[in-house]
């Protein structure tokens, strides 16, 4: 049986944006892309050392495109219409694109629109099946306030990645392994610890 | 009407969300799209409404603009040419 691994794990949140250089386009990107983004960028791998199209990215975003919808519609009166760039952003799977254009990765994608319980397993597969390398995972939970107050939800903006690789890693996927904030916790510690 | 060079930059820096780019590094006459200042399509369509936007001009026909969007000089000229007065 193939040996599946978590190579690194990160977090990001809104209050880290200000810092983040990750070049001139950046700022465009919706809140859930900037995260999604930051998040993959700050697992710290060095890609260029897989084949670009080796490497997949999955992603799950709890409440779709939702928050730059909202954002989107609201801007239907401004003089000029909404914003062009916000509309490309609402497609939930944009954030897949704007990390494969970062780091240059033709790879397979898939994209969820709910929870994160089903997304490590479905890269693992991918993985296993011997369509990818490796896989970058990434859980966003992007709530804004406009946007809660239409569904009713305490607002969010955290986005949460892991790397799986095939082989050695710093800890081996289990099948137990489903929720990435714990998990991204553990490895965190771990690392610390080590 | 004249529009400041200046003001055009800081307005597309603005308007496009660029970063860690200054007006003044900005050259009047590089080109905004491909090489240059690097603007793609999506980036297009936000000048058009950035001029729709900021000095009331419609572009209705995107031939009309493509030789407008050629560069800063060019566009200050454009908004000069077909500001409403």
């Amino acid at each position: 049986m193939t040996k599946i691994s978590i190579a690194a794990a990160s977090a990001a949140t809104e209050a880290d944006l200000s810092s983040a250089r990750l070049g001139q386009r950046f700022g465009r990107l919706d809140l859930q892309s900037q995260l999604a983004l930051l998040a993959a960028s700050s697992l710290k791998i060095n890609f260029n050392e897989f084949a670009p199209d080796r490497i997949g990215i999955c992603l799950a975003a709890s409440a779709g495109s939702l928050s730059t919808d909202v954002n989107f519609w609201n801007g239907r009166d401004s003089a000029g219409g909404p914003s062009p760039t916000l509309f490309a952003y609402t497609l939930p799977s944009a954030a897949v694109g704007e990390i494969a254009i970062h780091f240059r990765l033709t790879g397979r994608n898939l994209c969820f629109v709910g929870d994160d319980k089903i997304l490590l397993a479905e890269a693992a597969d991918l993985i296993r099946r011997g369509e990818a390398d490796g896989c970058i995972c990434i859980f966003c939970e992007v709530v804004t306030t406009g946007c809660g107050k239409l569904i009713s939800a305490a607002p969010i903006a955290e986005a949460r990645a892991i790397f799986l690789k095939r082989g050695e890693g710093l800890r081996e996927l289990r099948e137990l392994d489903r929720d990435m904030k714990p998990l991204c916790a553990l490895i965190s510690q771990t690392k610390s610890a080590g | 009407m004249q529009v400041s060079t200046q003001e055009l930059k800081s307005k597309i820096i603005e308007s496009l969300k660029l970063q860690d780019i200054t007006p003044e590094q900005i050259d009047d006459d590089a080109p905004l799209f491909g090489t240059g200042l690097g603007l793609d399509s999506i980036d297009a369509l936000e000048l058009v409404v950035l001029l729709e936007k900021d000095y009331g001009i419609v572009i209705k026909d995107i031939e009309e603009g493509r030789p407008a969007f050629r560069s800063v000089k060019t566009l200050a000229e454009f908004i000069a040419a077909k500001r409403p007065q």
